[in-house]
């Protein structure tokens, strides 16, 4: 029976049944390559924009603004996404010949419904978020940010894009891939250069009500 | 190349070894705490422009104005209305719940008709209003009405229906303004009592909870504010005289402890003193009036009140020195209020000169009714319903074939409450309006689902405790269930249906007469404004002496100690019951539990031999609490103070099986002179359970 026992004395030597560190590392790349590649795959899905909307042909054609669209109303609420009926103050009929936006004004702006945009940032219910404190005026009292600028330090910058971006929804908790966490809020919020010169105070309940 | 054991273990200790470099398990950790968080019942907000709208409250007594924040077409918050005259900036624990009362679990959303087996079941309205007519045919004659909207034209529509119906039995459920029209009426003045709070330079309120709940209590707190500067001296003494150390005690400048119930006595200690110090008035009954109040030194007022002597006497001098003295008579609770009490307060304001002039007691104009048949102000007034519930038990009078509620609910809200839904249950149709299923509701052969203030057009004309005549109206400015209908025009369509000629066929036109009648703009209130009227009703008014001597014959409560009731308005009313946004308000010390606290002070709880927390019996012949105690030196000796608001066998589990309901051990009785029924005065028996 002792001759059963593996040594290495016996011939019973790592490399050739199979031992030493080589399954440790077989195991370590597909892990690996679980994690990093298959993960992402399984966990989002993705998702298109129900309209074609190109951001870069509003900002340099129609030399528009994020804010044009992207507005404070005048009680300081934010309106978020432009509405329908905003769209359709220069798309009441087709500016052009872009099959999109004839389709945009016969299944939106003739029927009145509202396009199902995909927030890319969207927050959950117990995070406040005021965009009238995140403005040119507060942030640009120590910075030189333009408007494009200001607002892609949080946003996905889609000034430039003809093309919206694919939008990665996780299939667990049904926000997308690019929702900020706490943690980049803490950027600024936690900032030291912030202390004692803006109100970004990092207490949980300025964002947590 | 085989695996063997150690090979696999290897190959695991790599796969868990590069796992944790992976996101994988801090993703997962991340995201599955986030998904504990989306479960679909947690309701999310909804994004949309912020308008807000200019109405009034229909479910608080103080009828407060609001500022209703909308977002789309969804109320989210109720705001105060600095623009409001019974708001000034203020706004009421209950009228702020109103938002968030709309999606009450206690509303009735569809018409319920109780089966044979007692369970409701859901009916359609054409089935509710088939049995509606055929019921309310067939007892055409013997049908009473009882409304709990106090400031309503509803109550004209109601009135004139049951009185097209046959019956003269329309009646409001009980608050403060019956016993002061009655006592108003016996001094042989019209309109109603008008309380100038904001000119007075010194407010003495004799047991009527001014800044709690009492009236409009929510203007009164402005006038108190504006007289009780941040850091400064106070421009205006507040005095209040009462039993228990509420939000009106606290905060009054003075306050004077009496025993519960004898508000008159004292008011009429004052009268003789001012007397004493050559008041006069030349008042038919003045004389009858003096020789009554002589009777009443400072040393029998205090014997019979628990007050000091000396308190009374430094009160009235204050009193005289005042320019522009205004006096409040009433109850703590507001309900049960003898009338020769509101008349003995009201014989003080005479005489300081308080009538009809600024910072006094003013005589208010009353519209007259603007419906065909229907009852006037001074008419809905006279009429008990605790009176006639009282007369029905006795078998003095027949119960009616058949009873409708609107908004009203006498099974819990009235004195000797089970007494009462006993008597109900006599009666062998009834049907309610109302948005919530309370204990009235579950009496109810029928259930009809009205929709909330903030869902329907609605009006409100000069509430009790107002200063000047007014009328405004209650916007809709949320969308109403699709199930729910308002109850004035579905009774003017069914008096259509009956055959009663009520001279209006739509809400909307019975409202626009009304406002006419006012002489108010419709298009002005419809925008939200107030039309506040300056003018009074001139008229020398008498003393009513007479009535109040008879009033004070009155027998003293049994037991040895007396019952004080306390009415706070985040507790919600009988109709409202508790709104599950203030529960939180509850304080530990009033509700644990399900355990109802009483409050005495230290000297009722040694002679008790009780102490904090001791469990005992509140008892006298109409019946019996179980309760534990609260040591607390803001009450009158003997007294043992409960909230009202608890014990609630309706609702929801928000208001149901909390504590116990004071109102069962409130006894009817009824006061000599005026035959009013009276439950103020109440005496108990307490021991340890």
């Amino acid at each position: 029976m002792a001759d059963r026992h593996l040594h290495s004395a016996n011939g019973n030597s790592a490399p050739s049944q199979f031992g030493g560190a080589a399954p440790f590392f077989v195991g370590l790349v597909v892990a690996l390559i679980l994690g990093w590649w298959a993960f992402p795959q399984v966990l989002f899905s993705k998702k298109h924009q129900p309209v074609h909307f190109s951001h870069k042909v509003h900002m340099e054609d129609a030399g528009m603004e994020c804010s044009s669209c992207h507005y404070l109303r005048e009680d300081g609420t934010f309106a978020g996404l432009p509405t329908t009926e905003s769209c359709a103050d220069c798309h009441s009929a087709p500016l052009g010949d872009h099959p999109e936006e004839i389709r945009f004004i016969e299944e939106y702006v003739n029927t009145g419904k509202q396009v199902e945009w995909l927030v890319y940032q969207k927050q959950p219910d117990n995070v406040f978020f005021s965009h009238a404190a995140h403005s040119m005026e507060s942030c640009n009292t120590c910075h030189d940010f333009t408007e494009t600028e200001l607002c892609s330090s949080c946003h996905p910058n889609v000034a430039e894009m003809d093309e919206a971006p694919v939008y990665y929804e996780n299939k667990l908790t049904k926000y997308s891939k690019q929702t900020m966490k706490m943690w980049a809020c803490e950027r600024c919020h936690a900032h030291p250069d912030h202390y004692g010169n803006t109100r970004s105070s990092n207490a949980c309940f300025v964002c947590h009500k | 190349m085989a695996v063997d054991r150690r090979g696999f273990l290897k190959f695991v200790t790599g796969v868990s070894a590069g796992i944790m470099v992976t996101p994988v398990p801090w993703v997962l950790l991340d995201d599955l705490s986030i998904w504990t968080q989306n479960w679909p019942w947690i309701p999310s907000n909804v994004d949309g422009p912020n308008t807000f709208v200019s109405t009034v409250s229909k479910l608080c007594p103080s009828c407060v104005g609001m500022k209703v924040r909308l977002v789309g077409d969804r109320p989210v918050r109720i705001l105060p209305d600095d623009n409001h005259p019974l708001s000034k900036g203020g706004i009421s624990a209950l009228a702020v719940a109103e938002a968030q009362m709309l999606h009450s679990p206690a509303r009735v959303r569809r018409p319920l008709k109780r089966s044979g087996d007692g369970a409701y079941v859901a009916i359609s309205w054409e089935e509710a209003d088939a049995l509606l007519a055929e019921k309310l045919g067939s007892a055409k004659g013997s049908l009473a009405c009882v409304s709990g909207d106090e400031t309503g034209t509803i109550n004209e529509v109601l009135s004139a229906f049951t009185a097209r119906a046959g019956s003269q039995n329309f009646y409001l459920m009980p608050s403060e303004i019956q016993p002061a029209a009655k006592a108003l009426a016996a001094m042989g003045g019209e309109g109603q009592f008008g309380y100038d709070i904001e000119n007075s330079d010194y407010v003495l309120a004799i047991g009527a909870n001014i800044l709690e709940s009492w009236g409009t209590a929510i203007r009164n707190r402005a006038a108190f504010k504006d007289a009780h500067p941040h850091g400064q001296e106070p421009t205006v003494p507040y005095v209040y005289v009462g039993a228990v150390q509420g939000n009106t005690a606290a905060g009054a400048d003075k306050w004077i402890a009496i025993k519960p119930g004898t508000e008159g006595a004292f008011a009429l200690g004052l009268a003789h003193l001012l007397i004493k110090s050559g008041a006069s008035s030349y008042a038919s009954d003045f004389s009858a009036f003096a020789s009554l109040a002589a009777g009443y030194t400072p040393e029998k007022v205090a014997e019979l009140t628990g007050a000091s002597a000396d308190g009374i006497k430094a009160l009235a001098a204050e009193l005289q020195k005042a320019r522009r003295p205004l006096v409040i008579t009433g109850s703590e609770f507001g309900q049960g209020t003898p009338v020769g009490t509101v008349a003995a307060g009201m014989a003080v304001n005479l005489l300081l000169g308080g009538l009809n002039r600024p910072g006094g007691v003013k005589l208010l104009p009353v519209a007259a009714p603007v419906v065909d048949s229907a009852l006037s102000r001074a008419q809905m007034m006279e009429k008990d319903f605790v009176a006639y519930l009282s007369r029905i038990n006795a078998g003095k009078e027949k119960a009616p074939e058949a009873m409708l509620f609107y908004e009203a609910n006498p099974a819990y809200g009235l004195p000797q409450a089970d007494k009462m839904a006993e008597v109900l249950a006599q009666v062998p149709f009834k049907a309610t309006f109302t948005t919530f299923l309370d204990e009235t509701a579950m009496l109810c052969d029928l259930v009809l689902p009205v929709p909330m203030g903030l869902e329907r057009l609605d009006d409100v004309a000069t509430p009790y405790g107002s200063g000047s005549a007014l009328y405004c109206l209650a916007r809709p400015v949320a969308p109403m269930p699709a199930n729910v209908r308002p109850a004035a025009d579905y009774i003017l369509g069914l008096a259509g249906k009956l055959g009663y000629s009520l001279g209006f066929g739509k809400w909307e036109d019975v409202l626009k007469a009304k406002a006419q009648a006012m002489g108010a703009n419709w298009k002005s209130l419809m925008a939200g404004d107030v039309f506040v009227s300056t003018e009074t009703v001139g008229a020398s008014l008498s003393f009513g002496a007479d009535l109040i001597a008879k009033s004070l014959t009155a027998k003293t409560a049994e037991g040895d100690f007396a019952l004080a009731p306390v009415h706070k308005l985040n507790m919600g009313t009988a109709k409202t019951a508790i709104p599950p946004y203030n529960n939180k308000t509850i304080r530990r010390w009033e509700l644990q539990g399900s355990e109802i606290y009483v409050a005495m002070n230290g000297a009722t709880a040694r002679k008790l031999n009780v102490s904090k927390h001791d469990k005992v019996v509140v008892s006298n012949k109409s019946g019996s609490i179980v309760a534990r105690v609260n040591v607390f030196e803001g009450i009158m000796s003997d007294t043992v103070a409960v909230l009202m608001g608890l014990g609630h066998t309706a609702f929801d589990q928000f208001s149901k099986g909390k504590g116990e309901n004071v109102m069962q051990l409130l006894t009817v009785g009824f006061e000599p002179g005026s035959g009013q029924s009276v439950w103020a005065m109440a005496g108990v028996n307490i021991s340890k359970a």
